[in-house]
């Protein structure tokens, strides 16, 4: 069976994933559609991450299927989910500490990953350009020389984001990208994905309903690994089982 | 923004060239046929060190099983001086005294020269992809991968000893004879064997210097770090640490069969696991992540026994171990390491000072 591209750039098709018998994703169903920002919001423990890795392949589901643009990418490995356009920035900043804020760039900029041609080729064509652009964009033109383990938390955060801008995927996994930045950071954050939303698509998990409301096509709320409700911010707030469960009771007078 | 003259790149490869110009003008001073030979030998230790310093320096993979390669690559070349001092039909004596009759069919490529040099490279490499390959691509690494290299290190000094008949066991193979290319012969007490030597360390470095400098090197600086993020990426992590380790094993076969050609012989001696360790310890000492320092080291180290070890006996073993373990505690990047600090420290002196210069001109101008 091939996914049809109607209604899903990615298509998800009753995703199952259990962790030692406790079900943690459950039937869970979604479609996203291109050049869209989609919110996965839920409490704690609703599978949001989890939802991320399924679709990355950092985990294969138990049961159920992805598609991208219409090819079922189900079980394939981490590396090759990321070549046929899918960029992930993790909850946890994850950048290579080890190397300079201008290498994480670098190497992020991978239009090719055939091992022999690396061996030998310096530099990847139009890298320096791009570079300079993104370095510009998350701000870290000043700060291209240092080591990224000695970032602050926030500029981490940006070099991760930064590190997604070279690799320049079609559809991005956001896993709470303004985790633990300023109100000033978290504009900046706004503009850049306001302005990315209309080349790609973006699934963003995030808890801070304020960030949320600046930047969400599309609202999709998670509980207990299933899908609870869907629309636009307005209806999402609207909805009384989403109140119950999610934005809870303070909400609700 | 780089002050940090260690990070300077221009500077590191003027470094190597000066280096090599220094190791490469060691015939011209001295004709003693011994020193000449014993120098070649440290050329084939700091070959090895590079060849660590590629794969545990600069890919993180800890590789406590060298010898692998350069037991089977020292193999590969004593099976050949060992045929061409043969007349054609018959066998090695010790294969006789081990009651064979006729040749055993691997050892029969080994008649033709061109094709046994090429077989002591290749073997050694395609076994490290293959091994590689199976290890890196089930996501085993760290501890759990030297362990399993020093599995098969001790696995292969004991198949080379069970098979005494084939590879004549314990005593290992001593061809009476140097190495012939063509009709030259490549006399081990000679200046040609230390360039031959001097040719590979040179050739190998340099690649290696390049290559931890292109989009490959990255990659595998990248994946030592965090191999997860560099999946996500589009690399594949599995290849590029199997890459990196048979890049490493060609140049530890190459000091293999180098050293038989300097030793005229080959023992599962060169299986032993207390050597492989050695040579990790060399890269420490000198600097796993510098090619350079660490071949600097495999000679500092090799050097030091050769002279003092005489003089220590087996206290050198003891005291090879507290340096290692004062290096590992205070010089973590070993005299690379403790350059680079240096040189960082200078360099902010040195930005410190032109801040104060640049105040008090202010300070004067007004």
């Amino acid at each position: 069976m091939k996914g049809d591209m109607v209604g899903g750039f990615l298509k998800i098709r009753n995703l199952e994933k259990s962790f030692g018998g406790n079900r943690v994703i459950n039937d869970f169903s979604l479609d996203v559609t291109e050049c869209r920002l989609q919110c996965l919001v839920g409490p704690n423990g609703a599978g949001k991450t989890t939802t991320i890795d399924l679709i990355s392949g950092r985990q294969n589901p138990d049961s159920g299927k992805v598609w991208l643009k219409g090819d079922d990418i189900t079980g394939l490995g981490e590396h090759e989910i990321a070549r046929r356009g899918v960029g992930r920035k993790f909850q946890i900043p994850a950048v290579l500490k080890g190397l300079t804020v201008r290498e994480n760039l670098e190497v992020a900029y991978s239009r090719d990953t055939n091992v022999i041609r690396n061996m030998f080729s310096l530099k990847a064509k139009g890298c320096a350009q791009k570079l300079e652009e993104v370095a510009a964009q998350v701000r870290l033109t000043d700060r291209l020389g240092a080591e990224a383990g000695l970032l602050s938390h926030g500029e981490t955060q940006w070099l991760e984001i930064g590190m997604v801008l070279m690799q320049d995927p079609e559809i991005l996994l956001l896993d709470e990208p303004v985790a633990g930045m300023t109100e000033n950071e978290i504009d900046l954050t706004v503009d850049i994905l306001n302005r990315l939303k209309r080349t790609h698509t973006i699934i963003l998990v995030e808890h801070d309903m304020n960030f949320v409301r600046k930047i969400a096509d599309i609202v999709t709320v998670l509980h207990m690994g299933a899908l609870l409700a869907q629309g636009t911010l307005e209806e999402i707030e609207k909805n009384e089982r989403v109140r119950a469960v999610y934005l809870g009771t303070e909400d609700a007078h | 923004m780089e002050k940090n003259l260690y990070h300077n790149k221009k500077l590191q490869w003027l470094t190597y060239l000066v280096v090599f110009a220094v190791l490469g003008s060691v015939p011209l001073i001295t004709d003693d046929a011994f020193l000449l030979n014993q120098l070649a030998t440290y050329g084939v230790y700091g070959l090895l060190a590079v060849s660590i310093s590629l794969c545990w320096g600069s890919g993180g993979i800890l590789n406590l099983g060298q010898g692998i390669a350069f037991g089977l690559g020292a193999y590969g070349m004593a099976m050949t001086m060992q045929m061409q001092s043969q007349a054609p039909g018959t066998i090695p004596p010790f294969m006789a005294n081990n009651a064979l009759e006729e040749l055993p069919i691997f050892w029969e490529p080994f008649w033709n020269t061109g094709l046994g040099i090429v077989l002591a490279l290749l073997v050694p490499t395609l076994f490290y992809l293959v091994f590689g390959g199976l290890m890196f691509a089930a996501r085993v690494s760290g501890p759990f991968f030297a362990i399993m290299t020093l599995a098969i290190l001790s696995a292969l000094a004991t198949v080379f000893v069970a098979l005494q008949p084939y590879t004549n066991g314990v005593n290992g193979i001593s061809p009476p004879g140097a190495l012939m290319i063509g009709e030259v012969m490549i006399d081990p007490y000679s200046s040609l064997a230390y360039w031959v030597v001097f040719a590979l360390l040179l050739f190998f470095t340099f690649a290696a210097k390049l290559l931890n400098q292109s989009r490959f090197g990255l990659v595998v600086r990248a994946l030592k770090d965090d191999p997860e993020r560099v999946r996500f990426l589009g690399y594949n992590v599995a290849v590029y640490e199997t890459a990196v380790y048979a890049l490493s094993g060609l140049m530890a076969a190459a000091a293999g069969a180098s050293f038989a050609v300097l030793t005229q012989y080959v023992s599962p001696a060169q299986f032993e696991v207390g050597f492989s360790i050695g040579i990790v310890i060399w890269a420490a000492i000198g600097g796993r992540n510098s090619l350079l320092w660490a071949m600097l080291g495999a000679f500092m180290v090799q050097g030091a026994q050769s002279y003092a070890g005489d003089a220590f006996l087996n206290t050198w073993i003891l005291i090879l171990g507290f340096s290692f373990i004062l290096v590992v505690r205070f010089l973590p990047g070993g005299f690379a390491g403790l350059v680079e600090t240096i040189l960082g420290r200078v360099a902010e002196r040195k930005e410190t000072e032109e801040d104060f210069d640049l105040e008090s001109a202010k300070g004067a101008t007004k």
